[in-house]
């Protein structure tokens, strides 16, 4: 156990250190872009290993265009062109244009229609779904077959998931939603926490990009809360939008828009919760690894490499912050939703019952 | 514009505050619940963790006006 436990921690620590040479390597003139390590790409970086091109698939003026990466848009067409092209002369190696933003423009500077290249979030959101499929599908077939329902559950593999399962299903399904509903729900929670978990996940891992920390992947999942929130809606629930029982009427007309500006406010805290959770940690650990390059502007690299060793255990413990962070962000979002859904799909039949 | 980026500053660190000051209190009234009811602290943690969760939602909006300020 003592001997697994440090071998962990030598592998965070080789993590790191793969960070920061992917860091120095990619600093043209000691210049690094926060934010852009953050945003999404047109590509896969494996720097200093690869770095490989994704599909450019983009519709303009009628057509459609489908590319197999970007250095072969710049060169098969004259169509599109980089926006960095268009002042200057393109880059070439070996006679092939290579991309240098990525930012695909029309030759006269105009961006296109509609761009739906398949970008690195996108790869790490698929990477997840099947990572998803791939455990679940075997797992419920298990449970199919009994083993879990009617015999105890069997190995390490089930009995890890069967936890977390089991911890959804009950502390989180069951306790927000209602004995009444919970089973038709907690699918839907199993889902999308496993999803977000297995996101969070990816940008932990060297090279990985977490598609949480953008903010159209998070968009979507809080839109999936926000319908399965209206459509399962009760009556009780628009009653307490457009017609809030057991106030004056006056009341009543104020308190619609406020209902109203509240179903909305929900899934949009809980898009920007789980963007910002997963974009701050990254911009955290990268500022926290730059202060190393910025003590060596500005003392000198003497001093930078005598004080970077403070700076990397930092960087140890905001990773693994950022660990258990992937997890609460997870959970918080799966107990808001079921938190939300129940809301809305509870009838209040029950307490009346016992109220009379 | 150099305001703006005052703002932005300013605006992050008074929102930090309103939401340490939250979060503070939460974590406050946690650890006493659960430590006169130990029994109880299953439940005392998912509903702190869940107002933790909506005191930091707040505190986001109020960052992401800041993170607007920034970059405008």
């Amino acid at each position: 156990m003592k001997q697994f436990s440090r071998f962990i921690f030598l592998l965070l620590l080789f993590t790191i250190g793969i960070s920061v040479i992917v860091k120095a390597d990619s600093g043209d003139e000691n210049r690094v872009d926060l934010i852009d390590k953050v945003v999404d790409h047109h590509y896969l970086d494996f720097k200093p290993l690869v770095t490989i091109e994704l599909p450019r698939f983009i519709y303009d003026e009628g057509r459609f265009y489908f590319f197999r990466n970007t250095t072969s848009l710049l060169n098969k067409t004259d169509h599109f062109t980089d926006a960095a092209y268009i002042d200057a002369a393109p880059i070439t190696e070996d006679g092939v244009i290579v991309p240098a933003t990525y930012n695909i423009v029309r030759s006269s500077g105009e961006p296109p229609q509609f761009d739906f290249s398949i970008t690195s979030h996108l790869v790490f959101f698929w990477l997840a779904a099947l990572l998803t499929f791939a455990i679940f599908i075997p797992l419920s077939r298990r449970y199919q077959q009994g083993t879990g329902r009617t015999a105890e559950p069997k190995g390490a593999f089930q009995n890890i998931f069967e936890t977390l399962i089991v911890f959804i299903r009950d502390d989180i399904a069951l306790q927000n939603i209602g004995q009444k509903k919970y089973e038709k729900f907690t699918p839907y929670l199993l889902t999308v926490f496993f999803m977000i978990l297995f996101m969070n996940f990816f940008g932990l891992m060297p090279w990985g990009v977490s598609s949480t920390a953008d903010i159209t992947v998070t968009a979507v999942l809080a839109l999936f809360t926000f319908l399965m929130t209206q459509i399962f809606a009760s009556k009780e629930h628009w009653k307490h939008v457009f017609w809030f029982p057991g106030v004056p009427v006056p009341i009543k007309f104020m308190l619609m828009p406020v209902e109203l500006l509240g179903l909305f406010t929900k899934p949009f805290a809980l898009c920007i919760r789980l963007f910002a959770n997963m974009a701050s940690g990254k911009i955290l650990i990268f500022s926290l690894l730059g202060t190393i390059f910025i003590f060596s502007d500005l003392f000198g690299p003497g001093i930078a490499y005598g004080t970077s060793w403070i700076w990397v255990l930092l960087t140890l413990f905001v990773y693994l912050i950022k660990a258990l962070v992937s997890f609460i962000q997870a959970y918080v979002f799966t107990i808001l939703s079921a938190l939300f859904i129940g809301l809305a799909v509870d009838d209040h039949s029950e307490e009346h019952e016992h109220a009379h | 514009m150099e305001l703006a980026y005052l703002a932005a500053g300013f605006g992050a660190g008074i929102t930090t505050i309103g939401a340490a000051i939250g979060i503070g209190m939460i974590g406050k009234g946690a650890m006493e619940g659960s430590a006169r009811q130990p029994e109880a602290s299953g439940d005392i943690r998912t509903s702190m963790l869940i107002s933790a969760a909506f005191i930091e939602g707040v505190a986001l909006f109020g960052q992401v006006v800041c993170i607007i300020l920034a970059l405008s």
